[in-house]
């Protein structure tokens, strides 16, 4: 397991009902919406080609709406004739959502919207409706399993070295949408506790199976869980248990921090976009830093692509002390 | 791996595979019938079932769809009779809008009725559509797909199977073949006619399918065999380890025991699957020949293979044990008599140097030291069989069916470590080095 920085590409799985996505050869960032769509009910199907009197390949042409689109009730949706028309409406507002080789027409209500987002800076390679996929130059590091959700955020170390373990008092309100590094382990109080103070994914050498059991259910394996669904995001990075980082997988996360960052948890990769030389740049000893100015202190000085924002008012805490949430602390209250 | 023929035949090179990796997803009838076929046909294969949908699946048109896309397999089988053509049609439907972008595009596997075939064919459009007339007909094209179109691979499966039939021809009984790798778990039944019943489950084994044996078995059911305490979050880490450990023999005692106990479950569920799936489960456990390959062959220990056996299979007659590693000979290691009854039973054992008599009481387990062609035979059960003991001899196993482990550590390990010891599975002390 090392980083290397390289052309890499992802895949991004879209559920059914797909109504907008990135074209290919379309420039994204990690983060940004690259497909939208609605979660669709129980499907109704009306008779389409047969009660026009057509042939099911000739009910193409007659259809007034595009399969994909959002109809309201009584839209018509095929027609045929002038003095004698025969038309075919929409029954129940929703998605005309596929035609059947009889010529039937499937309508599915729709009861919610998803969007997916991106998880590589970089050009649309494929699109269609069931997957856009991206090519892009990004650090990476791969992972031994994923679970959850896709995440991106500024990575940000919330550990005082490779050996240290994420504690639960480290993580706050103040760490939403950051992707966080949490050294040999992060136990299951730490990915709730994370994931209900809004931090986008936690990466550790190592997750304990029971805690990955307790957060994503028995039915875990050491595979990984990728899903859609909003739960933590949890990269594990060496092993199960806990699991001590080399140093040369630990001191580039200390040159990286600050930079955007993506977990893609199909692959188990984490993706860090910055042009930084992890390979050739000295990185400051963890340890020192940590003592100095804290996690945002591991960015080197004068890296022009740490794009991270700095009018964001919920910048986190540049020393450890603020890192560490007190029962006083009001913020910890948002919780 | 190196095939003999014979003793007097040249030796043969094969290039042995466990071969790609095949996602399929069962389409069925509303029938049992139907999903017993589809499921026998998956078991025979070696595939990895991904997704199962009845035709009166309950699952909204839409639901059907995403399962099938989120499945993402390769080859699609339906099977059903004349009176599930609608529902099936409308199952190729789902899976048009489902699977109509993925690429490469599955492929339909279909055994169903020739005046059905015509109108699915249509249905399926635009997937590739083979119709089969017979289920070894698409076990033999799943199985083509597994070995990427090259055909001088032998699959695992297929070498599991030969080994069966080659025991059973040799004895001229029934015989079964156990197989537990990293990754798969196969129990092959061979009839004395040729025919065969095969389960080839995948992921389910000892490296890369440990943890689905967790998944499946629950994490007590494997800890349940190890004869010493153990946390479950610490035994839970070693089996989520183990895909990424090295591969090969396990290096020390615990590790040994961990692997037992996996293989254990991993046979049990792989028995279960096939009574799911309609196969035999009774004429594999009373199989009278019986030959154990792969992780579980490989154990340091005769005795530990063959009470891997005997607590993952249950064996319910007489049957002579073989055991094969995946680099040596085949060598039998013992004679399984197994004994259910209530109250005292009397056993007799007959060889041509003269008849023995022992008194075999409910829930006794261990070895009679016994190398020769031995009758047995049991008053009360009624169990009789003829067979050639091996190295360990003959193992009494009046344990009861179906064995039932106490639930309290403090009965349940001196038991289990007490049958580590009768097969000299462990030191003698019950503990681990």
């Amino acid at each position: 397991m090392t980083w290397r920085r390289e052309r890499w590409s992802a895949d991004h799985s879209l559920p059914i009902g797909v109504t907008q996505r990135a074209q290919v050869g379309e420039l994204v960032r990690a983060g940004d919406i690259i497909a939208a769509g609605a979660t669709l009910a129980g499907a109704m199907r009306v008779s389409g080609a047969r009660r026009l009197g057509l042939s099911p390949s000739d009910l193409d042409r007659e259809l007034r709406v595009r399969v994909g689109s959002d109809v309201a009730a009584g839209t018509v949706l095929a027609r045929v004739g002038r003095r004698f028309a025969r038309s075919v409406t929409a029954p129940i507002a929703g998605r005309l959502l596929h035609v059947t080789v009889d010529g039937d027409l499937y309508i599915a209500p729709i009861v919610d919207r998803w969007t997916v987002r991106a998880t590589l800076d970089g050009v649309v390679s494929r699109s269609d409706d069931a997957m856009v996929e991206i090519e892009g130059e990004a650090w990476c590091l791969q992972g031994a399993a994923a679970y959850g959700p896709n995440a991106f955020g500024e990575l940000t170390l919330g550990v005082d070295g490779p050996t240290a373990d994420l504690a639960p008092t480290r993580i706050d309100v103040r760490l939403r949408g950051r992707i966080i590094v949490g050294g040999a382990r992060v136990s299951a109080e730490v990915i709730t506790r994370a994931h209900a103070c809004g931090v986008a994914g936690l990466v550790a050498g190592g997750v304990p199976p029971a805690g990955l059991r307790v957060v994503y259910g028995d039915a875990v394996t050491a595979s990984g869980s990728p899903s859609r669904d909003d739960r933590p995001t949890v990269l594990c990075l060496m092993g199960f248990g806990s699991a001590a980082l080399p140093p040369a997988v630990y001191e580039p996360f200390a040159a990286l921090a600050g930079a955007r960052a993506a977990i893609h948890t199909a692959s188990a990769r984490l993706f860090v976009f910055s042009t930084a030389d992890v390979g050739r740049h000295p990185t400051p000893s963890p340890d020192v830093a940590v003592r100095g100015e804290g996690p945002a202190a591991y960015a080197p000085a004068g890296r022009a692509d740490t794009e991270t924002d700095e009018s964001d008012s919920d910048e986190p805490a540049q020393t450890e002390e603020e890192l560490t949430p007190s029962a006083s602390d009001p913020s910890s209250t948002e919780r | 791996m190196t095939v003999s023929t014979g003793t007097e035949a040249p030796v043969e090179e094969t290039r042995v595979a466990l071969g790609r990796s095949l996602r399929v997803a069962l389409l069925h009838g509303r029938e049992e019938a139907s999903r017993r076929v589809v499921a026998q046909l998956a078991l025979a294969s070696g595939a990895e079932i991904v997704a199962r949908v009845r035709a009166t699946d309950r699952r909204s048109f839409v639901e059907a769809a995403q399962a099938l896309r989120d499945a993402r397999p390769d080859v699609v089988v339906i099977q059903g009779g004349a009176k599930d053509e609608a529902a099936l049609a409308e199952l190729l439907e789902a899976l048009r809008l489902g699977c109509g972008t993925q690429r490469p595009m599955p492929r339909v596997f279909a055994l169903v009725d020739t005046s059905v075939a015509p109108a699915l064919q249509v249905r399926a459009d635009p997937f590739e559509f083979e119709h089969f007339a017979t289920a070894p007909e698409i076990v033999e094209a799943l199985r083509g797909l597994r070995r990427g179109g090259n055909e001088d691979v032998v699959l695992r499966d297929a070498l599991i199977e030969d080994a069966a039939r080659a025991l059973a021809t040799t004895n001229g009984t029934a015989a079964l073949a156990v197989d537990v790798t990293e990754r798969s778990t196969s129990l092959v039944l061979a009839r004395r006619d040729g025919r065969v019943e095969a389960a080839h489950l995948v992921p389910l084994g000892l490296g890369m399918g440990a943890d689905h044996v967790v998944v499946r078995a629950s994490l007590d059911h494997v800890r349940r065999w190890l004869p010493w305490p153990i946390d479950s979050t610490a035994l839970l880490e070693r089996v989520f380890n183990r895909p990424r450990g090295a591969e090969g023999l396990p290096a020390d005692e615990p590790a040994v025991l961990l692997e037992m106990a996996l293989a254990r479950e991993a046979i049990a569920h792989a028995l279960r699957d096939v009574a799911d799936a309609g196969l035999d489960v009774a004429a594999m456990r009373s199989a009278p020949a019986i030959l154990i390959t792969g992780r579980v062959a490989s154990l340091p220990k005769s005795g530990q293979s063959l009470l891997v056996l005997v607590d993952g299979l249950e064996p319910s007659a007489v049957s002579t044990v073989f055991r094969e590693p995946d680099e040596g000979r085949a060598e039998r290691i013992g004679m399984v008599v197994s004994v259910v009854t209530r109250r005292s039973a009397k056993i007799r054992i007959t060889r041509a140097s003269g008849r023995s008599m022992a008194q075999v009481t409910p829930g006794s387990f261990g070895l009679v030291a016994i190398g020769a062609d031995v009758d047995i035979a049991i008053n009360g059960p009624g169990v009789r069989g003829h067979g050639r003991s091996g190295e360990l001899g003959v193992l009494i196993d009046a344990r009861g069916r179906p064995l039932s482990l106490p639930e309290r550590d403090g009965e349940r390990i001196p038991a289990v470590a007490r049958w580590h010891t009768a097969l000299h599975a462990i030191a003698a002390d019950g503990s681990s080095t």
